[in-house]
């Protein structure tokens, strides 16, 4: 996310070398965010008295609520990679809320899920017969989707669902049965051949030591009643790096979408990798509206998307439309918000925290000689602190706007670097260069 | 050429569209009309119905007929106004905010007297539609609007949940009991207040946990029953062992972990055992009953025989406008205590709060 690897990102040097070192940074540099906010928590947590703040109750509740938010900014990830600004991930989302519904009521939950994914990819399609093929405006085919996705879904309800035990024209009747969750052996104390091991995790977030239980209580949440579904959708951020950073299908879908006359020149059939692309950020996106009607709850409910669709865009710019990034900004989401759902003390305990991360990028920023992100920290630290000081109750209103309010903070200290893929949302049309 | 493929290509769009929406206005009409159809042979069948022919109007809110609680209850009136008075019932649901006015004029236009907007949120539309139309008679829901044209049908929510705030006092195992709300506005106030009065009346020492799903305008509040579940689910794992949800939608969420975590759930507005499937009824300990129904077959009664005029009702326990349900028979060993609760509320020993 800084100016040198981008600047390597944009040169054009020996591919493999520069490779491996934006690798190595980024990795590097993930890893120091990871330690500072985990210490920024920890400190948090000895000064408030708010243990919920890093438990693995909050952990688990903070990936259920990330996976859907997730999914979708994968979906903007790669559509917007292969050059089509896809508008209606909310859309497809819905599709997939639908689909994954129907499947689930009928055959089961996996069923539901590969349905789900099914239907979003349709709603890909869609939107690649529009873009790619008819040169339409992406905007205006992806609210076109979103607008027919919600009505449509809404006209297939009245026909399947109206009569059912427990459906209706805004629901589906309840799913067969649950995805199953699994408990981490020896780690989070789950069963081996009927044995129940030792919870290790779980004792030490117990002790509420500094660092180390925050630490315990975090990875206690990846390992405790974890479900499978959730395990996937987190296993798909590492393969969509992977294939779209180390392998050859992955450099056609990006030059597609940062130089497309190039790509065709160079033998790529842009549209037919444009045409995968979306139709993959459909699935994703599917697979995110499936996740909330299987596994987040166990029906299709009208509304359900509650526009996560827009906010796992917002989660792509944030993440610098990568893969990483992406997860970064979907967690923060999904930790504001499961804090909210959480223990009260959670709440102010947040905006400490906040305050505490403002004071750091504005140290970054004024080291960095760019004065006005600085300010604009710094303001934003002070508010917060002031907040956490002087209020009582934080009123709710307050509270519900922290994720945007972040995101806002991000954006505006952030947005200089980011980088958005070079020919995302201009008009393509083959053979037609200049 | 090119220019010719872009614009098929929006046009292809532009009608797909246009088709989507076309179906689902249709279909509403084709409800309507087939409702109407069927009364209308019933009418000249029955022939000894009442005389006055009454076009009953209903203005349902999101989630509409079949959501479960709100809107279901008042489609139940509804259809007693259809069967019992003869009423050509029409019915329109609000898909967001920009519905609810339209469908209030559509209903209007068509002849419909009187017309009931089921929510709140018809709150200011109302008011503007009924004082343009001041020979229609309005009715609306939980709102008072101020037009001599408009009955407002209130209801006494907290005495409803002090009773159900009771049962869960008394069946709750381990003296942890929860309330989660939909949007936090006083109206949804007041279900908390009651629940808090009525469990406290059984055990001053009981643990209520409380938390709102959004603040007052975000409308997802109704409807994220992922976000009631992960609530019920930390208050359940926490020692909660009943929870009431006045949330709309967001209340199956609630249904959801306590069949997960074999706790018990209340429900809210219908009685929600009668629609859950058999795994959910195990945990639907019981349900604050808000009579909409009733509210909307009397305000169409009272339009059919020429009351006319505006003005506040309130459907409280003295006229069973609220109350507790008892399918499943979970309440049986508590019935006694309630009942008790519930005399000295209408004789107005207990005076239950309207906020919290």
């Amino acid at each position: 996310m800084s100016t040198t690897e981008l600047s390597a990102e944009t040169t054009t040097a020996t591919k493999p070398n520069l490779l491996a070192i934006i690798n190595s940074r980024h990795g590097l540099r993930l890893i120091t965010a990871g330690t500072l906010l985990l210490v920024l928590l920890s400190i948090t947590r000895l000064i408030t008295g708010a243990d919920d703040l890093t438990s693995s109750g909050t952990m688990g509740t903070t990936l259920r609520l990330t996976v859907p938010i997730l999914l979708a900014g994968l979906a903007g990830l790669w559509s917007e990679r292969v050059g089509i600004v896809n508008i209606g991930i909310e859309g497809m989302m819905i599709f997939g809320t639908w689909f994954g519904a129907y499947g689930a009521w009928q055959f089961g939950p996996w069923v539901g899920l590969l349905m789900g994914v099914g239907g979003g990819a349709i709603g890909g399609l869609i939107h690649a017969v529009a873009t790619v093929r008819f040169n339409v405006d992406h905007v205006i085919s992806g609210v076109a989707l979103n607008l027919l996705a919600a009505g449509g879904m809404r006209y297939m309800s009245e026909l399947v669902f109206v009569g059912k035990k427990g459906g209706g024209i805004s629901q589906s009747p309840p799913r067969k049965s649950a995805i199953p969750t699994f408990d981490v052996p020896f780690l989070a104390g789950g069963k081996l051949f009927g044995w129940k091991s030792p919870d290790m995790l779980g004792s030490i977030e117990d002790k509420h030591w500094f660092v180390i239980s925050d630490l315990a209580g975090i990875l206690r949440g990846f390992a405790f009643g974890m479900s499978w579904a959730t395990l996937l959708a987190l296993c798909l951020v590492p393969l969509t790096a992977w294939v779209l950073w180390r392998t050859r299908f992955g450099l056609r879908l990006r030059s597609s979408g940062e130089a497309p006359f190039a790509a065709e020149s160079l033998g790529v059939k842009v549209t037919r990798v444009r045409y995968l692309g979306v139709i993959i950020s459909g699935s994703f996106a599917g697979l995110g509206g499936a996740y909330l009607s299987v596994v987040s709850f166990s029906a299709y409910r009208q509304g359900q998307t509650a526009g996560r669709g827009y906010i796992g865009l917002a989660t792509m710019i944030f993440g610098n439309w990568r893969p990483s990034g992406v997860l970064g900004g979907a967690m923060l989401f999904g930790f504001s918000d499961a804090l909210k759902l959480r223990r009260d003390d959670s709440i102010p305990a947040l905006f400490l925290f906040i305050s505490f991360i403002a004071a750091l990028v504005m140290v970054l920023s004024i080291y960095r000689k760019r004065l006005i992100p600085g300010v604009l920290a710094g303001a934003f630290g002070v508010l917060f602190l002031v907040t956490y000081l002087t209020v009582n109750k934080v009123p709710s209103s307050l509270t519900q706007a922290t994720p945007y309010l972040v995101t806002l903070l991000v954006l505006a200290t952030a947005s200089q670097h980011l980088r958005p893929p070079a020919y995302a949302g201009r008009p393509y049309r083959p053979g037609e260069s200049h | 050429m090119r220019k010719n493929k872009r614009f098929a290509g929006v046009a292809l769009l532009a009608a797909v569209g246009i088709f989507a929406t076309a179906c689902g206005s249709d279909t509403k009409t084709a409800t309507s009309g087939t409702t109407g159809g069927t009364t209308a042979t019933a009418g000249t069948t029955g022939g000894t119905m009442s005389s006055t022919p009454l076009n009953l109007g209903i203005a349902f809110d999101t989630g509409g007929r079949g959501d479960g609680t709100f809107n279901d209850s008042a489609a139940r009136g509804g259809d007693k106004a259809k069967t019992e008075l003869g009423a050509k019932l029409d019915e329109l649901e609000a898909t967001g905010d920009q519905d609810r006015k339209p469908n209030l004029e559509t209903l209007t236009k068509n002849g419909d007297n009187p017309v009931i907007a089921v929510g709140f949120l018809f709150g200011d539309d109302l008011k503007t539609v009924a004082t343009a139309n001041p020979k229609t008679t309005y009715g609306i829901i939980d709102s008072v609007v101020d037009a001599p044209n408009v009955k407002s049908l209130v209801f006494a929510e907290e005495q409803g949940s002090f009773l159900v705030g009771a049962a869960a006092a008394l069946k709750s195992k381990t003296g942890h009991i929860g309330f989660i709300g939909g949007q936090e506005i006083d109206l949804i106030k007041k279900f908390q207040a009651g629940y808090a009065a009525g469990a406290m009346a059984v055990n001053p020492k009981i643990v209520i946990d409380v938390k709102y799903l959004g603040a007052a305008g975000d409308n997802a509040a109704w409807g994220s029953p992922d976000k009631a579940k992960e609530i019920a689910n930390g208050w359940y794992a926490a020692g909660a062992d009943i929870i009431y949800t006045a949330a709309g939608g967001s209340g199956a969420g609630t249904i959801d972990a306590a069949v997960a975590s074999g706790k018990w759930a209340i429900g809210v507005d219908s009685d929600q055992y009668v629609l859950a499937t058999p795994d959910q009824q195990k945990h639907i300990l019981t349900s604050m009953i808000k009579r909409v129904d009733v509210a909307v077959f009397e305000t169409a009664k009272a339009v059919q025989s020429g009351d006319t005029k505006g003005g506040v009702q309130v459907f409280d326990l003295k006229v069973d406008g609220v109350g507790y349900a008892t399918s499943g028979g979970y309440l049986d060993d508590v019935k006694d205590k309630l009942e008790a609760f519930k005399k000295q509320i209408i004789d107005g020993t207990i005076k239950v709060p309207t906020a919290p």
